[in-house]
């Protein structure tokens, strides 16, 4: 929750500032030399894989991390985001990208329906409605064959037909980053303005929001849209990465249990949080199939993490991290705590003491 | 100067006014509210009227209505009959937003602000931006900023303000809250039990503030047990019992009135 318009005190600031951006161009720089520094293009694919995630995610945050609704069933919308784009491609015969945002913005709209309804609910009722779409889709694109190939898979072709394996990867990985990177300037942008302080509102508590004028049920909708865009837009490129298109994949439950699993371990309340929730979930996954590919022990890691993380860090690595961090240094002006009762006599005493003295002895008369 | 029926109260006030000449301007009024909960009527047919820039009270023993009266009409909860008009205008079945847009503001019987902002961001999310570019804007620039820091200085808690809102003692919170609510710029400010658990200091405090509040302009509902205060403050009291009032006028009739005795006193 901490915003650059939360830090007006001048001494720390600048510095924090520019360690922040430093750190930001870092990151930056890794992240986009990394194809040229990876061994093989198999690197590049786990590096997709994670990239891919970390959108997932990201998208996953407008809602969650905003308003605090938790929505387990987001692998709908990147379910729907891949197969519309891989059947715009493959039937429709549209250009693939052209196909890409077309499904995008097909899905914002089924969005409006699907959280119209959903977000009339609230707490864990929101959780089990928002599973019930995975399921529904689920059972329609497997039964649907004629028309979405069924459990036999659809196969999307290649955006890039000439293109060799190794640059179709390095392309991809540039789209995805391209991708995630419009991901967190939205999230920024909304996280900063007077729309996401509402937001914010309706996540501490939504009916007093409301009291105070926010009109919170437009505002959910909005932001449940926005979300549902960006995660369709993360199925669909990956739909032309990856070519090949199951139902059984595509709308699973899982999906969406991983993208909230990374937020929350990165910490929903933050920008960065489930990019960073999704490179360490997304590298654990991705180790834990390459090593124990024929198990299902990339679950119980994923299990094991989300317990971990619910019971020691419930507001995610980052504000764990911070906090660790903050006990170092001087937080005499952030925390109230660290003002004595005696100090706080003091200061009340100079700017208004004689009233409160006065309505002392009063009341005590009363 | 009391009636045992809804129905009377209606058409004693009307008779009243000639006296007066020109009557109070109405701000708040319902007529014929109900609300029940399964079972428990909790509003019955409650027909009602408040003053327009005065300190109004609505007084009560437990279970009276008047929390339920004061959610129906700033539109939490959907009244089962009746209608809710503020200077003249229709609020009934309007959500809650809407109802905070056309100037009423609340706190709440148990104090809520929101925990896990700061207590600068818990002032800057009560600012309602009209236009879509409004709401796009970056929240927390300077104007706005700089009345929350006065709301702040005026509620004395100024020096907190870049500390999380659940740090607040009881007291901190419900100064706080007030000042989200009129961070929001009402005209009426609805307050359930803003004396609730607080030291007499503060309730001095809360009562200035009321009364300073209330010379500049705004209008206030004030729910409240602690008949000090109530009889100190408001101009106009309004008792319930059962689900609709028995009783309206001035503090001083009020206090001698054997009906108001009897409901508080089940005699």
């Amino acid at each position: 929750m901490r915003r650059d318009s939360d830090t007006p005190s001048s001494v720390p600031f600048p510095r924090r500032r520019l360690l922040h951006l430093g750190a930001l161009l870092a990151a930056v720089a890794v992240a986009v030399s990394f194809p040229s520094m990876a061994p093989s293009p198999y690197e590049i694919t786990v590096g997709i894989a994670i990239l891919n995630y970390a959108v997932l995610s990201t998208s996953w945050n407008f809602v969650g991390g905003f308003t605090g609704y938790i929505s387990l069933g987001h692998g709908a919308f990147a379910g729907l985001g891949a197969y519309a784009t891989g059947l715009l491609v493959a039937k429709g015969e549209l250009p693939p990208f052209a196909a890409l945002f077309v499904a995008a913005a097909l899905v914002a709209v089924l969005a409006v329906p699907v959280g119209y309804a959903a977000l009339r609910v609230r707490g864990a009722s929101f959780v089990i409605v928002s599973i019930a779409l995975v399921l529904v889709l689920l059972l329609v694109f497997q039964s649907w064959a004629s028309f979405t190939g069924g459990s036999r898979g659809l196969v999307v072709p290649r955006p890039f037909p000439g293109m060799l394996r190794a640059e179709h990867h390095r392309t991809f990985y540039f789209l995805f980053l391209a991708l995630l990177a419009t991901a967190l300037l939205v999230w920024w942008l909304i996280d900063r303005s007077r729309f996401g302080m509402g937001l914010k509102a309706i996540r501490e508590d939504e009916d007093k929001a409301q009291s105070l004028g926010t009109p919170t049920y437009t505002y959910k909708l909005v932001v449940f849209v926005v979300s549902a865009a960006f995660t369709a837009l993360a199925g669909g490129l990956y739909a032309l990465w990856f070519g090949d298109l199951d139902p059984v994949f595509q709308f699973s439950i899982l999906s969406g249990a991983y993208m909230v699993l990374m937020a929350l371990l990165g910490g929903v309340r933050r920008l960065y949080g489930p990019l960073l929730g999704a490179v360490a979930v997304g590298y654990a996954l991705e180790y834990a199939k390459v090593e124990y590919g024929d198990t299902p022990l990339h679950l119980v890691v994923a299990g094991l993490l989300l317990g971990v993380v619910v019971t020691f860090m419930p507001d995610g690595v980052i504000p764990a991290a911070a906090a660790l961090l903050g006990r170092f240094r001087d937080t005499g002006r952030t925390s109230i705590r660290e003002v004595t009762a005696a100090e706080l006599r003091g200061r009340r005493e100079q700017s208004d003491g004689k009233e409160v003295r006065d309505g002392e002895r009063r009341g005590r008369g009363a | 100067m009391s009636d045992a029926e809804g129905a009377p109260e209606v058409g004693r006030k009307p008779a009243r006014e000639p006296e007066l000449g020109p009557g109070p301007e109405p701000s708040l009024a319902t007529a014929g509210l109900t609300k029940a909960f399964g079972g428990v009527t909790a509003l019955d047919s409650a027909t009602v009227s408040f003053h327009h820039g005065k300190v109004n009270a609505l007084i009560g023993p437990n279970g009276s209505g008047k929390t339920t009266f004061f959610n129906c009409v700033t539109g939490m909860i959907r009244p089962d009959a009746g209608h809710v008009t503020y200077r003249g205008r229709d609020l009934t079945g309007w959500p809650s937003h809407r109802i905070a847009r056309a100037g009423i503001g609340r706190s709440f019987q148990l104090c809520r602000v929101f925990p896990r902002m700061t207590v600068l961001d818990n002032l800057l999310a009560a600012v309602r931006p009209r236009s879509l570019a409004g709401q796009l804007a970056r929240s927390g620039g300077r104007e706005e900023t700089e009345r929350a820091r006065g709301w702040l200085t005026r509620m004395g808690i100024e020096h907190l303000e870049r500390a999380e809102a659940r740090h607040l003692s009881w007291g901190q919170q419900k100064l706080l809250e007030l000042a989200g609510v009129l961070m929001s710029e009402p005209e009426l400010i609805l307050l359930d039990e803003p004396a609730g658990g607080v030291n007499p200091a503060l309730i001095d405090r809360i009562c200035d503030l009321v009364r300073e509040l209330n010379a500049e302009g705004r209008t206030f509902l004030i729910v409240e047990h602690n008949m000090d205060m109530v009889m100190s403050l408001s101009d106009h009291v309004v008792v319930f019992d059962r689900g609709r009032p028995i009783a309206q006028g001035p503090p001083s009739v009020i206090q001698s009135d054997e009906r108001v005795l009897g409901a508080y006193l089940g005699v």
